[in-house]
């Protein structure tokens, strides 16, 4: 009598709970329930970056200084654009920038398409070789910019004593990353270091797209490894290489905590990006409205190119 | 245009025993399909030939000229793939053109013009010849892929089951298409398929292929009407045909396992006769009807005239009508 009763309280009670569990899960329609989903993203994005490019829009017309926050902040206008744009310094930053994008972007593409179209020909080992390969890319930018100061040391660097081995030179009698017209490529090759892997990576799966039946098509077609390469393989990876160079650039064009742990901008300012100049001016100079000028510079100069390649992108997508 | 042996090919991939011991002839000028299921070697058999995949033992001989291990490109072949392989970045134009520009042809750029041309409007598709090989229907895809073929004049035309991807309308029409440009080029072509269709109604021989062996080699009536064996008997005719115990029927020759019953061989009455059979089911197709039969306890599947009027639940009699017969091996055994 007492189990039976006992049950029957069970069975009263999943009957109770179920209709109102359902009832709270019909009442949201899908949109809302989208709505609810995207909602914490959408806030956070608003909140970590949308927000603080518009307020930096609005510090760029100002005099405010993030040291002195009780000074009254006087409206500029376009000042702080003015001079930026007429300051050979910043010009000269640029030519920093614009040298370490070109270079690295343009031996991170012909050595990470050269390396894909090496692992692509599947010889013995090649899984194994890809992970080696891809090491560089896994480790975190101040690791690297860590220890390639120590490989660009000239008295112990490993670096400086592999030069000297092959060149003959004395392996102290230059310094990397002290030198005005060594350190712009030291971190060239740094980066390049770092970053070829992923340039390969994408490479690869273009590679890795092309059907081999159009490579046997044209094995028939008598057309020569020379043809197939430059008439079926470049074309149809150039959308993956376009894509790379993309990214590269973009990157590099932001480029900041391995050249700041590598030469921190010097010697003097052969080595300064744009980002070193500005956090210079935001952080040690403490001059917020004139580097949220220099930002927002920066960034539609970064938006408008990548705009523009990505309209070529597509033109080259849709061929 | 010429003439294509090979002698006792086979080839393994790893375990697996994709073709054996497979000897084929074809003449010059000749229209030769080889027919069987997937898995069965004949895309790799075509592949031996045109020097795509490397053979283990055996030879080939292309006009007279051994061509065993020789390199796709030196062997004289034309392939069209399955999965049309055009090169999706070129024009139909620049497709076609492909083989012709390379450089040891020397082909002036003019003759390939009026070449591509003329291809192009036997396979009405000269006005796509500006588009890209992307923008094309699945039909216009293998008509630019048999097109860059039929621009060159290679010795034999290996053409890996290029209709299989389209549907049953346009492969209707390219089968007719086909077989009429093969006609009037007068060119040598070995055709893979699994569709019995196409190979009766195009080839002037069929060779049944299975397990990676050749069974039989004829004309489509040949294979028809003198199958060697059940395999090959089993791969032509529609409704497949029906394989049953000899017992069953009274007057079978000696050593005969199996009957081999096709539609032609059956005569069905209504009413019970020596041999009955209950109708299980009626498949109207619209000009004749799938009548599908139990025989003690076997399937039987044949046609009937709609008009007959025959109904889930009849009983008919079945009397045979110069039948196939087959051993216990399944080989032939003369009635």
């Amino acid at each position: 009598m007492n189990e039976l009763s006992a049950s029957s309280r069970i069975t009263y009670r999943a009957v109770m709970v179920r209709p109102g569990v359902t009832r709270r899960i019909r009442g949201l329609s899908d949109r809302a329930l989208a709505w609810l989903f995207i909602t914490p993203t959408i806030v956070l994005l608003l909140a970590i970056n949308i927000f603080p490019l518009l307020w930096t829009i609005y510090l760029s017309f100002t005099n405010y200084r993030a040291n002195r926050s009780n000074v009254p902040t006087i409206w500029l206008g376009a000042d702080w654009y003015q001079s930026i744009l007429t300051d050979p310094d910043i010009w000269a930053a640029m030519q920093v920038t614009a040298h370490f994008v070109i270079w690295t972007v343009v031996i991170e593409t012909v050595l990470g398409f050269g390396l894909a179209y090496l692992i692509d020909k599947k010889f013995r080992g090649h899984g194994m070789w890809t992970t080696i390969i891809l090491l560089p890319m896994m480790l975190s930018p101040a690791v690297v910019g860590n220890f390639w100061t120590f490989l660009y040391q000239p008295q112990i660097g490993l670096f400086n004593y592999v030069v000297a081995f092959f060149t003959g030179r004395a392996a102290s009698s230059f310094q990397m990353l002290g030198d005005v017209t060594l350190s712009p490529w030291a971190i060239v090759i740094v980066d390049a270091w770092m970053w070829t892997p992923y340039v390969m990576l994408i490479c690869l799966a273009g590679l890795r797209s092309i059907p081999d039946y159009i490579y046997e098509a044209a094995e028939v077609d008598r057309a020569s490894k020379w043809r197939q390469f430059w008439s079926i393989t470049l074309p149809m990876a150039l959308p993956f290489i376009m894509l790379a160079v993309l990214f590269r650039g973009i990157e590099n064009f932001k480029m900041f905590d391995m050249v700041n742990l590598l030469t921190g901008g010097g010697p003097g300012s052969t080595t300064e990006v744009a980002s070193i100049t500005l956090k210079r001016a935001a952080f040690e100079s403490w001059r917020t409205g004139y580097s949220s000028a220099f930002a927002i510079i920066l960034f539609v100069t970064v938006f408008g190119l990548a705009n523009i390649y990505v309209k070529a992108l597509n033109k080259v997508k849709s061929r | 245009m010429a003439e294509v042996e090979i002698v006792s090919v086979s080839k393994a991939f790893g375990k697996t025993q994709a073709v054996s011991g497979l000897s084929l002839t074809v003449g010059d000028g000749e229209f030769v399909a080889l027919l069987g299921p997937t898995g069965a070697g004949k895309t790799t058999a075509l592949r031996l030939i045109a020097g795509l995949e490397q053979l283990d033992s055996g030879s080939i001989r292309i006009d007279g000229r051994d061509m065993t291990a020789a390199a796709p490109a030196d062997r004289d072949v034309a392939f069209v793939f399955q999965q049309y392989s055009l090169y999706p970045h070129l024009t139909v134009f620049e497709n076609m053109a492909f083989a012709l520009r390379a450089p040891t042809r020397r082909v002036a750029e003019a003759d390939i013009r009026t070449k591509v041309q003329e291809v192009a409007r036997l396979l009405h598709i000269e006005t796509k010849l500006d588009n890209k090989a992307t923008q094309l229907s699945g039909g216009q895809m293998q008509r630019v892929a048999i097109g860059r073929a039929l621009v060159r004049s290679p010795s034999i035309y290996l053409m890996d089951e290029p209709l299989s991807s389209l549907d049953a309308k346009l492969r209707g029409e390219l089968r007719l298409e086909l077989k009429r440009i093969q006609v009037e080029l007068g060119a040598t072509i070995l055709y893979v398929t699994h569709d019995q269709t196409e190979a009766m109604t195009m080839a002037s021989r069929i060779g049944v292929i299975e397990g990676g062996r050749l069974m039989q080699i004829g004309t489509p009536r040949e294979i028809y009407e003198n199958p060697i064996n059940a395999h090959v008997a089993a791969r032509l005719g529609q409704p497949v045909i029906n394989l049953l115990p000899a017992a069953l029927f009274g007057s079978a020759p000696v050593g005969a396992a199996t009957v081999g019953a096709r539609t032609e061989h059956l005569t069905i009455a209504r009413g019970s006769g020596d041999v009955s059979a209950t109708v299980k089911r009626v498949e109207h197709l619209g000009d004749q009807s799938h009548l599908h039969l139990d025989l003690a306890g076997r399937p039987v599947v044949t046609l009937a005239d709609p008009e007959a009027g025959f109904g889930a639940g009849d009983v008919v009699s079945l009397r045979l009508n110069k039948p196939l017969f087959f051993d216990a091996n399944g080989w032939r055994v003369a009635a």
